[in-house]
């Protein structure tokens, strides 16, 4: 009976994550069976579908325990980095004419406000040919993250796979890490966040970091909520001009956002003279740039 | 055969001296006043903290790009305060100086308010203070914080054994002597004086305890200063990544703290009316330590500034630029030249070292020691290697907004309250000491 | 290719004015699919429908296409679904108005794999069934091998047995995120196509890559993916193995615990000491 129950549980954890909500039809799951011959308490409570869109459903349609299994379940997730992978980037100055999209995407995947950047498209001179170049900059996820290093408890960490992520349920929000990062990759949310009120009660999803908390720390997250359904990065996809590469390091693999064509990341890195931002930091980001002018 | 004691030519005795240091001891009115005032600013300045924890510390200046600003300035500055009791009752008095004695109690109490305060200004600056406890839940040692934080406490800690320890035969005289106090302060002499009987063995035992604790202190206090400037050099920021940065701190905080022992000198002597015990000697001594520690502290800043200028590494230009004669010169030299230069050499001047002027000259060096700690935290942060693009224009400065001040004037405020009641419940100047002296002379 | 469109968008006249009903003639309406609607089709179609599409018609299901009249609509929409497969694929093609005709950017079967992708998102749909008449399907079947001596992958087409020769195979080392293209050959007279296979690129810890491949004759499609020691093993190394100062605390650097706890312990023992002996006070004498 027991074994059962538990089973149960865990099935409908996963449909919980998988299924929710998906384009639009039921939303029910199968853990509410005990509350099915309750009416509707007409109370609403409001969660993320597995699209990132905010649904709102009874409350009586999710039990309790369901909901607190999905909250240790997205928290366990988060800490666990995807088996087997090393993700990459490479981001093909060439190509950046500054369209902004990835911009766009990120900032409504992470719920930021305008002035928050995961990514940012930054305009840089080129003092060799004095002109200027488009380059866009999101977290480096350093093997050697300086950020991490100094984080007093936990907050931040480095996963398996690579990701450097944040807990914001954790960070007490001392900025030590904004002060530590060398490439301004990350921001406060010095206020409310964005749709705070709206967002209230909206289970903690630590790949996505969202729903935003105030007074804490949030940064590009590589996003590792649609990469661990084999989904490319949101800035990756958005990209109309093929800029952006990603993929695993440890197939050799990158995928390109824009035309998805796959190619090796080796060659790709080798045959372009990739370079990464300011080496001699020692931080080893995860991030490759390509030069913005071919020689 | 009592012993002249400065130009007054004040006779002490053993009786004299228990009247004059416990005459301070008593709720006048004037302190009433004071501490009422104290209050109300301190309530005008939770009201607005109270604002900051209801909207976040966007009630501030701070921006993604300047993180850390007057807050965290200030704790250093705090920290930087509270090194003084350490140097004062500890170096110079394993050194052997016993002219330090009357003064020594005031040192520890600035270091103990500092010390205990700067711990209230860390959790001002959190984004999110409800979770203080995840610091000992989930605690790095990695983590210069966490470092900080257990030195920050083992000071503290040291600090008010350090205070108290020699305070125990003084507390017991309280218990004796003095009549007409209310209940509570009878009751706290009574727990405090741990059944005091001043026998020779009792007396041994804390001054063999005092001993351990002098020594103990010396690497403590150099720890405190040091790892709280690694908060800034454990980075790779240009302006904070220095070798020296640990000594540099260090050497500011001597500095900011015999300022701050001097101010609080001249108005403990003033009010209390101990001319006979904290004298123009005493003036002039802690007038010329400053001038030591200051032109130390002169040798740590041209190291700090003149090597990455003479060497103008592409990455340290536009922050040394910015500090040598860029936006933020105006404050840098005000702070280096008016700040430090000019009050050591008037310092050097003997009718400077008279009580009145070389307070005066205090206040100044203690206002730019606390400029000094702004121009180290926030310039430096507005150059980061890459650009600030896509923000608003707010973010490309940083100008403390009202709340954060309020906020910041409230720390100093608790530091006065601590100072002051400390001053009003024992004597600032120790009585068995004074009279140990006494006795000595009398031998001789 | 997207701005290509952007351009059409602007440059054709908007001849259609607010009527909202595309007509679409019956014969075409009644067109289906002889491609079936498998995962990998809808998976080629998500990626076209990215890179065409998305534009004008928003991300599917969030139904934020552009402002535009009439509106493009969203894909996942009631009213989109209760087309008929030729319709949608007739509209592609054709275009009107501020939609581009699509017939002379994609084939056939792209066209098809972006309606696959649409009716990824209608729970209640099921794929009509095509009457391929007349034609007769082969049906083709593969072996995979590799042939260590040259290097190669190996596919063998056959058809009830026979050697299937002419037959266009394509081959791919399946990525996480996409498919690296080995090649596009057609089989000899044995059946046979060879596809280069860099030994230098990662495998698992035994030296295996995934490999799909497909090949098609007409409508006829077979597709196989395989998973083939193709090439050396590659160890995996955990990237947060070890002890560094960027490790969570519990994986923290040895020295630094002990040190830490060190100083800690003997500074703390000291002032515990002189705590408990300073309430002894009253009991020296």
């Amino acid at each position: 009976m027991t074994e059962t129950k538990g089973n149960r549980d865990r099935d409908s954890r996963r449909k919980f994550l998988r299924n929710f909500g998906a384009a639009g039809t039921s939303l029910l799951i199968a853990g509410c069976s005990t509350k099915e011959s309750n009416a509707k308490s007409g109370e609403k409570i409001k969660v993320l579908n597995q699209n990132q869109q905010l649904v709102e459903v009874d409350v009586s349609d999710i039990s309790p325990a369901t909901m607190q299994a999905d909250k240790k379940y997205l928290k366990k997730k988060g800490r666990t980095g995807i088996p087997g992978r090393k993700f990459v980037m490479v981001v093909d100055l060439a190509k950046c004419k500054n369209a902004r999209q990835c911009m766009k995407a990120c900032q409504g995947a992470h719920q930021l406000k305008p002035e928050q950047h995961h990514i940012n498209v930054l305009e840089m001179e080129d003092e060799k040919s004095n002109s200027t170049y488009f380059m866009p900059k999101p977290c480096q996820h350093c093997d050697n993250p300086s950020c991490v290093t100094v984080c007093p408890v936990d907050a931040t960490f480095k996963r398996s796979d690579g990701i450097v992520l944040i807990d914001n349920e954790r960070c007490i929000g001392c900025r030590f890490c904004i002060a530590a990062c060398p490439y301004s990759a990350r921001t406060f949310n010095w206020t409310e966040p964005r749709d705070a009120e709206k967002y209230k009660d909206v289970p903690y999803d630590m790949e996505l970091n969202v729903p935003q908390k105030k007074g804490t720390v949030t940064k590009c997250a590589f996003s590792a909520d649609r990469v661990r359904e084999g989904k490319l990065p949101y800035c990756v996809s958005a990209c109309p001009n093929g800029v952006y590469y990603f993929g695993d390091e440890n197939q050799d693999l990158v995928t390109n956002g824009t035309t998805r064509e796959t190619v090796r990341l080796s060659h790709l890195l080798e045959d372009n003279a990739a370079y990464t931002l300011m080496p001699e930091l020692g931080t080893k980001p995860r991030v490759y740039y390509l030069p913005p002018r071919k020689s | 055969m009592a012993k002249v004691r400065n130009e007054n030519t004040v006779l002490l005795s053993e009786e004299k001296i228990e009247r004059d240091l416990l005459s301070n001891i008593n709720w006048s009115n004037k302190f009433k006043i004071w501490f009422g005032f104290l209050t109300a600013l301190l309530v005008v300045c939770l009201w607005f903290y109270v604002l900051q924890l209801r909207k976040g510390l966007g009630v501030t200046g701070m921006n993604d790009i300047v993180s850390w600003g007057i807050y965290i300035s200030n704790f250093v500055f705090f920290i930087a305060a509270a090194l003084i009791g350490m140097l004062i009752s500890s170096v110079l008095g394993m050194i052997g100086y016993t002219w330090i004695k009357p003064i020594s109690r005031i040192a520890e109490i600035i270091a103990v308010a500092f010390a205990m305060v700067a711990g209230i200004v860390i959790i001002t600056d959190m984004g999110r203070p409800d979770r203080l406890h995840h610091v000992l839940l989930y605690g790095r040692i990695q983590s210069p914080i966490i470092w900080d934080i257990s030195v920050v406490m083992t000071y503290l800690m040291l600090s008010l054994l350090l205070l108290y320890i020699p305070l125990i035969p003084d507390i017991s005289l309280c218990k004796e002597k003095l009549t007409g106090l209310p209940k509570f302060q009878k009751k706290l002499y009574k727990v405090l004086s741990l059944g005091w009987a001043g026998n020779e063995a009792q007396y041994k035992t804390i001054k063999r305890y005092f001993k351990i604790l002098l020594i103990l202190i010396i690497p403590v206090a150099l720890a405190i200063h040091t790892v709280t400037s690694w908060l800034f050099a454990m980075t790779l920021r240009t302006g904070w990544d220095s070798p020296i940065f640990g000594p540099y701190f260090v050497s500011g905080a001597f500095v900011a703290g015999c300022a701050a022992v001097l101010i609080a000198m001249y108005f403990i002597q003033k009010n209390y009316k101990l001319q006979a015990y904290i004298t123009d000697m005493h003036f002039d001594r802690m007038a010329k330590l400053l001038v030591l520690v200051s032109l130390v502290y002169v040798y740590f800043n041209i190291n700090e500034i003149l090597v990455p200028a003479y060497k103008f590494k592409p990455s340290e230009v536009k922050h040394i630029g910015n500090l040598l004669y860029g936006h933020d010169s105006l404050l840098f030299w005000l702070v280096q030249g008016g700040g430090l230069i000019v009050p050591f050499m008037l310092l050097m001047i003997p009718k400077m070292r008279k009580p009145l002027p070389a307070m005066l000259i205090s206040v100044v060096i203690l206002v730019a020691a606390w400029f000094k700690r702004y121009v180290i935290v926030v310039p430096t942060q507005l150059e980061p290697y890459l650009p600030i693009q896509n923000v608003p224009e707010s973010f490309h400065s940083y100008m403390p907004t009202l709340p954060e001040i309020a906020i910041t004037v409230g720390t100093l405020v608790m530091v006065l309250m601590i100072i002051s009641v400390l001053t009003k419940l024992f004597p600032v100047v120790p009585v068995w000491e004074m009279k140990e002296e006494l006795l000595e002379e009398q031998h001789q | 290719m997207k701005n290509f469109v952007l351009l059409l968008l602007f440059v054709l006249p908007l001849f259609v004015a607010a009527q909202d009903n595309w007509q679409v003639p019956t014969a075409e309406q009644e067109k289906l699919s002889p491609y079936v609607f498998d995962n990998d089709m809808v998976k080629d179609g998500e990626v076209l429908y990215e890179n065409f599409c998305i534009s004008c018609h928003g991300t599917v299901t969030k139904n934020n296409p552009i402002v535009f009249v009439p509106s493009p609509g969203d894909p996942a929409s009631e009213k989109f679904q209760s087309q008929p497969d030729g319709s949608i694929f007739y509209k592609i093609s054709n275009g009107r108005g501020g939609m581009p005709s699509f017939a002379p950017t994609l084939e056939e079967e792209e066209i098809w794999s972006l309606i696959g992708y649409f009716r990824n998102f209608n729970r209640e749909y099921v794929q009509p069934e095509f009457d391929y008449g007349d034609e007769v399907l082969s049906e083709l079947a593969m072996v995979l091998s590799y042939d260590p001596n040259v290097d190669k992958l190996v596919v063998k087409v056959t058809s009830n047995g026979e050697p299937k020769s002419g037959i266009q195979v394509g081959a791919a080392v399946k990525g996480l995120f996409g498919k690296f293209i080995l090649g596009n050959v057609g089989t000899n007279e044995k059946g046979l196509a060879w596809f280069d296979v860099d030994r230098n690129m990662p495998g698992d810890e035994e030296g295996n890559l995934t490999v799909q491949v497909r090949a098609q004759e007409g409508y006829s499609i077979k597709k196989a993916e395989e998973k083939m020691q193709l090439v050396n093993p590659t160890e995996r190394t955990n990237l947060i193995a070890g002890r560094h100062l960027w490790s969570k605390a519990i994986k923290a650097p040895i020295w630094l615990i002990v040190v830490f706890n060190l100083v800690i312990s003997c500074i703390w023992g000291i002032i515990i000491y002189i705590i408990i002996g300073l309430f002894r006070l009253k009991k020296v004498s």
